[in-house]
């Protein structure tokens, strides 16, 4: 111990862990695999130690001890899955089932309820209680949350994270005993704060829902995949929930480094356009007889003849901060192809950033796009306005070449590039611009492919394919590779990986930079990144 | 006021900041009005105030009051800390504490409204709402119920008409279950206002409510 104070080592279920001084018994078990059974506790909150699931025992103290709270010592010898320790918890599983009202076939949280888990594993197989439950009901808290009472185990994590962590200490423990309840300051409800969607997520049982995902998706149905969230430049790690190809829900992925265990309200409800049913399918080619859809072999033909031909011209180039990475890099290099200039992107930006003051380091940023600073590091500037329209001006009446990446052009007059030698539309929804295009060519969405976004800081991100893109769109890196390989003879990217690893040769910003150190947690670009836009 | 020679027992000396001379503790400027008979000694320092006739939207606080919750303030490290005391000064100046009561107590103290509720709700001896110039809290608990109590308390309901924690319709009563009221020696115990009735049976109840009724305010 003298030797080194700052670690210590104890027996958890005759297993020896070496942890930190100071580390409690759960972080300890945790770190040796044993997941101690717990509702109060919260990584990214207090510990008050009042839901009693996490008593285990230990040799030599007289009584169960709270893991969450008991600091680790030195020699300790922690039994969590003796038969006392099973004990300890069967009991208090029990109480927890006295007035619970066992309504799993029509709760939402039944599938990822810690309380159904818990006593499938470890509780009674019958409740001893003969007494009537108590019953609440049902009451709206305002925002997307709905609350249960009966459902409750008054774990408070819901309080904490109100108090603590969004500092608005909108909801309380009303009454005691018995009769006491989770409200909020009588009919203030949550209307107003902007970070309550995530007590939906730290509710261990199904007390508090969220009134969006209500009676949509059995949570063994959905399909999880990692994602950033694109409605800011936070770049909040999250999973896309998927069902039937269709978004259901966003939930926050833990990343300490970024947004903790949070996101947003903005952002968690932010996913229907997703969802849309009125995508471009198949690529479009005008030519004089009129527009006809084609397969990618004849489109792509076809627009290498029409580039050969307008070549010479003067390039303007549109770009959308909601496109990744890859696909910017890969704009860039067609413009650059076609023979360059400046490429120009729009982006909406909210009066005010909403921080989560319990978490300084993250906000609901003003930007509202979440590849704002990619498109920057890769040499692009901004135009427009806030609200993400107008400063196309000199690219709607211009007579050369246009290329559009992402920009949907939904605020554009119906003649933007209807005088261009050649425009060219890569988008994930047509408009009343594109019907102008020579060519519209289907691009996905980021929900349906692999990609990188950079975040406000430089932290580049990856995500993954949650849904299949519709049609015949396909990720823009691989559009723009493919024709550009065709019309250099050089190889195309065979993956979003490739795509990224081929940024670092033009851009310094992103040298070195591969998929495998990126991992899911992110890592910062090369260069520093002034911080001084925001 | 009455001229009995009620002294607070209470009284542990001077505790530092708190600027009390020993005979405004002990006197009645702190004890509101009691029987002439005196009390139980164990209702002494409870309720330092009786709950009849106040004005629910008296404000908060002013005049004499604003001074006392001043000095509440002086004698607790933080505002919070302050909290129950000035939650009881409220009561003391509207006779409960209702939502406007938690929203202001809040104000005053920087907390939120929904903590204050929170607080003001654990503890049953801040009434929620208005009760009558009698609060009558029947016990329930183990001895009292054993000898009887619930037939007591039923029959306070009728005697008095009313529904349990409701004002009844004359303004005069307002009957409750109590948990224990440390009077397992006298069942059934019944604490009106600050007073204690002891061995009370369903018998006894009309002739209490009769004699209270007919009480001035401040007496009982």
């Amino acid at each position: 111990m003298a030797d080194n104070p700052t670690t210590i080592t104890l027996t958890i279920d005759g297993q020896e862990v070496t942890v930190a001084k100071g580390t409690t018994i759960l972080r300890a078990a945790k770190q040796a695999g044993k997941d101690v059974p717990h509702y109060c506790y919260h990584d990214g909150l207090s510990s008050p130690a009042m839901c009693r699931l996490c008593l285990v025992e230990v040799e030599g103290a007289p009584k169960p001890m709270p893991a969450c709270v008991t600091q680790a010592t030195d020699g300790q010898v922690v039994h969590t899955e003796s038969e006392q320790a099973l004990d300890f918890r069967r009991g208090v599983l029990e109480f927890y089932l006295v007035n619970h009202p066992l309504d799993c076939p029509i709760c939402d949280q039944s599938g990822e309820c810690k309380l159904q888990d818990y006593v499938h594993e470890e509780g009674r197989k019958h409740g001893r209680s003969r007494e009537p439950k108590r019953i609440f009901g049902r009451d709206d808290f305002g925002g997307d949350v709905l609350f249960y009472g009966d459902r409750c185990v008054m774990c408070t994590r819901c309080v904490r994270f109100m108090t603590e962590v969004e500092r608005d200490a909108r909801l309380t423990v009303v009454e005691r005993g018995n009769r006491s309840v989770i409200d909020t300051f009588f009919e203030e409800g949550l209307e107003g704060t902007h970070w309550h969607g995530n007590i939906v997520d730290i509710c261990p049982v199904g007390a508090l829902v969220s009134k969006d995902f209500l009676y949509k998706a059995r949570a063994w149905d959905l399909e999880h995949t990692d994602s950033i969230c694109p409605s800011c430049s936070q770049g909040c790690n999250i999973s896309l929930h998927v069902r039937d190809n269709l978004v259901q829900r966003l939930k926050p992925r833990d990343n300490l480094e970024v947004n903790g265990f949070w996101m947003c309200d903005h952002g968690r409800l932010n996913y229907e356009w997703l969802n849309r049913g009125d995508r471009l399918e198949a690529p479009l080619v005008r030519s004089e007889s009129g527009v006809r859809a084609m397969g990618w072999r004849e489109a792509l033909a076809a627009f290498l003849e029409a580039a050969a031909g307008a070549a010479g011209n003067a390039v303007r180039a549109v770009a959308s901060p909601r496109a990744s990475n890859e696909d910017l890099g890969a704009f860039r290099a067609l413009v650059e192809s076609l023979g360059g200039g400046d490429i120009v992107y729009r982006m909406s930006r909210a009066a005010d950033e909403v921080v989560l003051k319990g978490f300084p380091s993250l906000a609901r940023r003003r930007d509202l796009a979440p590849n704002g600073r990619g498109a920057e590091l890769l040499g692009m500037l901004r135009v427009g306005s806030d609200e993400g329209t107008g400063g196309l001006e000199d690219v709607a009446d211009h007579d050369g070449i246009v290329l559009v990446l992402g920009d949907a052009l939904d605020d554009q007059a119906p003649d933007f590039g209807s005088s261009a030698a050649l425009f060219v539309h890569l988008a994930t929804h047509a408009s009343a611009a594109s019907a102008n295009a020579h060519f519209v060519l289907p691009i996905t969405s980021f929900a349906e492919q692999e990609g990188s976004f950079t975040n406000l800081n430089g932290r580049v991100q990856r995500f993954w394919p949650g849904i299949r893109a519709p049609g015949a769109a396909r990720p823009a890196w691989f559009v723009i590779g493919v024709t550009l390989a065709e019309r250099t003879g050089s190889t195309a990217p065979r993956s979003a990986a490739e795509s990224f690893a081929s940024l670092g040769s033009s851009f310094p910003p992103f040298a070195g930079m591969s998929y495998d150190d990126l991992g899911t947690g992110g890592a910062l670009v090369n260069q520093p990144v002034s911080l001084s836009g925001d | 006021m009455s001229d009995a020679p009620f002294r607070n027992p209470g009284w542990a000396g001077n505790t530092g900041g708190f600027e009390l001379s020993e005979d405004q503790v002990r006197g009645d400027d702190f004890v509101g009005a009691r029987s002439v008979e005196g009390d139980h000694p164990s209702t002494a320092a409870t309720y330092p105030y009786m709950l009849a006739d106040k004005h629910p939207e008296a404000p908060l606080f002013e005049g004499d009051f604003q001074a006392r919750f001043e000095k509440i303030l002086t004698r607790y490290p933080t505002k919070q800390a302050a909290l129950l005391p000035t939650l009881g000064l409220a009561q003391e100046v509207r006779g409960h504490v209702g939502p406007e009561s938690m929203d202001r107590v809040a104000e005053l103290l920087g907390l939120s409204s929904a903590y204050v509720r929170g607080v003001a709700t654990f503890y049953t001896m801040y009434n929620k709402a208005p009760v009558g110039r009698y609060l009558v809290q029947v016990c329930t608990n183990i001895s009292c119920n054993l000898c009887g109590a619930d037939d007591v308390l039923e029959a306070f309901l009728r005697y008095t008409d009313s529904e349990m924690g409701e004002l009844s319709e004359d303004g005069n009563f307002t009957v409750i279950e109590a948990e224990c009221l440390a009077a397992c020696g006298f069942p059934t115990c019944v604490q009106i206002n600050s007073r204690y009735y002891e061995n009370v049976t369903p018998a006894d109840v009309p002739k209490i409510i009769e004699r209270l009724a007919a009480a001035g305010p401040g007496e009982g």
